[in-house]
């Protein structure tokens, strides 16, 4: 019996004030018309287990959560942008014909009713919790945008990055601008907790690219990835210096200096094949990595070592942890 | 006057309620002992048989859980409305409950969204005023009905003013059918019902001109690899048998014949039967279909397909202008030769670039980068093979009148498959390399010339035939076909073929010039516009539909069928269909 406290309480990575949230899709020895093994958001429950939330789906690319009503989640999946209540569990699809195939999903802290999501062709936003959708992307002359963040620092403040690059809004989406990047398909775009002025986007092929002026121009920010594709990027909330990105040949590559040099964490991975990276913001240290088709993996120290965590066979496409309260 | 000079339709195959009696039947009284499935099921309900079994396995299969996404959307949805009392409430109440526990994914091409959204707005309408709690939607039965009415209605509208984005597919064109079939069968607004039964007139004839004893000749925006070159192993050979009594249908016939004739069973119209079946004389056939959705890497949503397709009794010849239009599958050109029976017969020729790019994948895919191409091969086996023959290649250029085609190849360097594939099919009689550079060969009763632009090696093909391999970048070929009735001999044919003009340049660019044995000169130039003695082909006034049998200008959202002195006009616009004599 001891020894079952003592499992379990190793076992709980996750307690107190966040919950880890996967975006994911178990593919392997998966093949097209056979029946979909569980897939679409998973959450590590308060005893460490995974729990599927909501529906089965192929296609969930992208979470994130209402800062009013944690409980509340926004899904960018193949379907449309699904609200899913009650901590995932009830869906209701917002979107209809227009849009497929969601890439990304932000909402906007100060106004949380104001909801933005990329897509294949561009960038849609609501004003209304989902009631109601506009265009945001017409200003972007190429429309595929695989990313979109909304700037924490004040609303109608956005940074996207699509195939042509990373672009920049400062009217909700009306008008856009270059930031940088400029030829490079972005993967992924991410704002620091610590200092809102500081981003970092992803590409495929291009490296990482960097903004230290509040999301107005990225420039290069070295060789790491140069030449493969980064598929995500996590800032450390514990700590303020400290960046993981995830990627192809890549795998995990840790930061302690905000970017400036990285080392490659990947001892104990099955393989340099990852496809997202997050920090716990409760756990100082401790770091999860969706390695392809393998499952996800844990580190209690910044990536040093890494053990088996769950989701055996799948890919997880992002990862987010979601406050318990507002 | 014109049905007495028309030929009698296929005397040999039984009348239309007998065919589809006969496929009804494979599905409703199966002969293996297999447990039923819902397309099983739905054939005895159709046939008010076996209503206890039915319930029964219903019950076993929603409880085992759905799958499939659309692909078991439609086989329920033809359950459910063929239900009609017979069902045990407990089956019925399983399959409701179905709609609100399994959310189906919409998937990512033109038959997969219309298979979704005809499901849903059938399923919203047989369970009308339920609230969003009752849907894996979240929404209410309106919502959905609303939701799915207007993506059907902007199919149709996009389909009658710009072509359809999955066009041509020998096996797709089955999803389309059923799907109209459904809502033409099914549908309670009457609006929605007339254009589902005007769009079944569409697509069929879009078929019927297409057709060479129920194969689907032409250039296809998918096709799978054994299909493509036996032409008859294809949903076509269904709907040609079942529709219009031509050649046979498949063993047993296909999934989605069955839920053509579960729901409508719609019986084509005189003209539609006489466009599938006249081939007195030769014709050539255009059409403008879209590209499928091209995510990246270009500015426009779609871009233009311009098809031609040239048809006589004995063979047919069609094309597109070339290009990467549609991801993995296109089909560009070929010869197709009629045979008495096509079951295991090869009567095709064609060549391909086999491309294989992730920014192909790219451009008509979601695919993050490292592992598009993985997924792809893992369902679509051949499409990273440099042996491949099907696909389309940004390298590869194709200019087609009437029975000639100029294939023209400019092929970078640094491709990953730096040759060409040619198609010669097994079934190929009297096949000659000429000493002039000509290959001259017989399918049937079509004479067929080709001429390789650079020098190849003959490498085997599994299941028969020879694969045409050069590996030179700049490349291509000139094709003429002919009758054999056109000509004494194959040696006759020869010395036709060899004095006809062939120029041919290839640097810096390939370039042709060739007088066809319909005696217009013909000249094409990679990169450049063709040109028919001298005139360019005027891709800008391409018609939507275009040649004596079917008629239809760009944005017209109209159709003209003619034949003879017989005319129907579908015009979608006022949902109306007019006959005139």
């Amino acid at each position: 019996m001891r020894g079952l406290l003592l499992l379990a309480m190793l076992t709980l990575p996750v307690w107190g004030q966040y919950t880890l949230y996967t975006c994911m899709m178990t593919s392997k020895d998966y093949v097209v018309g056979a029946k979909l093994p569980p897939s679409g958001i998973f959450l590590k429950s308060a005893t460490g287990e995974w729990r599927h939330a909501g529906y089965n789906h192929p296609f969930v690319n992208a979470l994130d959560y209402d800062p009013s009503d944690p409980g509340t989640l926004y899904v960018a999946a193949g379907n449309g942008l699904i609200r899913a209540r009650e901590r995932g569990e009830r869906w209701k699809i917002l979107t209809g014909s227009e849009v497929t195939e969601l890439l990304d999903v932000s909402v906007d802290r100060h106004d949380p009713g104001t909801i933005y999501f990329s897509h294949t062709v561009g960038i849609r936003v609501s004003r209304d919790r989902g009631a109601t959708w506009q265009d945001a992307g017409a200003g972007l002359h190429r429309k595929y945008t695989p990313a979109i963040r909304v700037d924490s620092r004040k609303s109608g403040f956005l940074v996207a990055g699509n195939e042509e690059g990373v672009f920049r809004s400062e009217d909700g989406g009306k008008s856009w601008r270059p930031a940088g990047a400029a030829g490079f398909q972005v993967l992924h775009i991410e704002q620091s907790p610590h200092d809102a002025c500081y981003w970092m986007a992803a590409t495929q092929g291009g490296g990482l690219f960097v903004s230290t002026d509040c999301g107005v121009t990225f420039e290069s920010g070295g060789n790491l990835g140069v030449g493969r594709n980064i598929s995500d990027i996590a800032f450390d909330p514990t700590s303020a210096n400290r960046i993981a990105v995830a990627g192809w040949g890549v795998g995990v590559a840790i930061s302690e200096d905000l970017g400036k040099t990285w080392q490659l964490r990947n001892g104990g991975l099955p393989a340099p094949a990852v496809w997202s990276v997050a920090f716990d913001p409760a756990r100082a240290g401790r770091v999860y990595a969706g390695v392809h088709e393998e499952a996800l993996y844990v580190s209690q120290d910044v990536g040093k070592t890494w053990t088996r965590d769950g989701l055996e066979g799948s890919r997880v496409f992002r990862m987010k942890f979601v406050p318990e309260r507002p | 006057m014109c049905l007495l000079a028309c030929p009698p339709l296929h005397a040999q195959a039984p009348a239309f309620k007998e065919r589809v009696q006969f496929a009804m039947d494979a599905y409703a009284h199966p002969k293996t002992a297999v447990p039923l499935g819902y397309l099983n099921i739905a054939a005895k309900l159709k046939l008010h048989e076996d209503a206890a079994l039915c319930s029964r396995r219903l019950e076993e299969l929603l409880a085992a859980g759905p799958t499939g996404d659309m692909f078991w959307m439609f086989p329920i949805t033809a359950v459910a409305y063929l239900d009609q009392g017979q069902l045990s409430d407990s089956a019925r109440q399983s399959l409701r409950r179905s709609f609100k526990t399994y959310m189906p994914y919409r998937g990512d091409t033109e038959n997969h969204w219309l298979l979704y959204y005809t499901s849903l707005y059938l399923m919203a309408q047989l369970w009308p005023d339920q609230d969003g709690d009752q849907w894996y939607t979240g929404k209410s039965s309106a919502e959905n009905m609303r939701e799915a009415a207007g993506w059907i209605e902007s199919w149709v509208k996009l389909t009658t003013t710009r072509g359809q984005g999955e066009y041509d597919s020998p096996h797709y064109m089955g999803l389309f059918f059923l799907s109209m079939s459904y809502l033409a069968e099914w549908a309670k607004d009457p609006a929605m019902k007339q254009r589902a039964t005007m769009m079944l007139d569409y697509l069929i004839a879009d078929y019927a001109a297409e057709n060479l004893d129920g194969i689907f000749v032409g250039a296809h925006s998918r096709v799978y690899d054994r299909p493509a070159v036996e032409k008859w192993f294809n949903v076509s050979s269904d709907f040609g048998w079942v529709l219009f009594g031509l050649g046979r249908p498949m063993e047993p016939p296909g999934s989605y014949l069955i839920c053509y004739l579960l729901a409508s069973g719609y019986e084509p119209p005189e003209i539609l039967k006489r466009i599938a079946t006249d081939r007195e004389r030769p014709y050539t056939h255009y059409e403008l279909k879209r590209t499928r959705n091209r995510w990246r890497f270009f500015d426009e949503l779609h871009g233009p397909v311009y098809k031609t397709t040239y048809v006589r009794r004995e063979y047919a010849v069609g094309s597109d202008q070339g290009g990467t239009l549609q991801p993995i599958q296109e089909h560009s050109w070929d010869v197709t030769w009629s045979v008495p029976d096509p079951r295991g017969v090869h009567n095709t020729l064609f060549t391909v670039h086999p491309s294989s790019s992730l920014r192909e994948l790219q451009t008509y895919f979601t695919f993050p980068p490292d592992q598009g191409l993985t997924d792809v091969v893992s369902s679509k086996k051949s499409y990273d093979s440099p042996d491949k023959l099907v696909g389309g290649s940004p390298y590869e250029q194709i200019f087609q009148d009437q029975d000639s085609v100029i294939v023209l190849y400019d092929i970078p360097a640094e491709t990953r498959f730096p040759h060409i594939n040619g198609f010669f099919s097994k079934d190929l009689a009297d096949v000659r390399e000429d000493p002039s550079g000509w290959i001259f060969a017989r399918g049937g009763e079509a004479y067929i010339a080709c001429r390789p632009l650079q020098p190849y090696t003959w490498r085997p093909i599994e299941g028969g035939g020879r694969r045409l391999f050069s590996p030179y970048l700049k490349n291509g070929m000139v094709v003429q076909v002919a009758a054999r009735s056109e000509y004494e001999d194959m040696d006759a044919f020869r010395r036709a073929i060899l004095a006809l003009t062939l120029e041919v340049k290839l640097t810096p660019t390939p370039s042709v010039r060739f007088r066809s044995l319909r005696g217009k000169m013909l000249a094409f130039t990679y990169g450049e516009i063709p040109r028919v003695n001298g005139a360019a082909l005027d891709y800008a006034h391409w018609p939507l539909f275009g040649g004596p049998f079917v008629e239809a200008a760009v944005d017209s959202e109209q159709l003209i069928l003619k034949f003879g002195t017989m005319r129907r006009t579908l015009d979608f616009r006022r949902l109306t269909v007019s006959d005139a004599r």
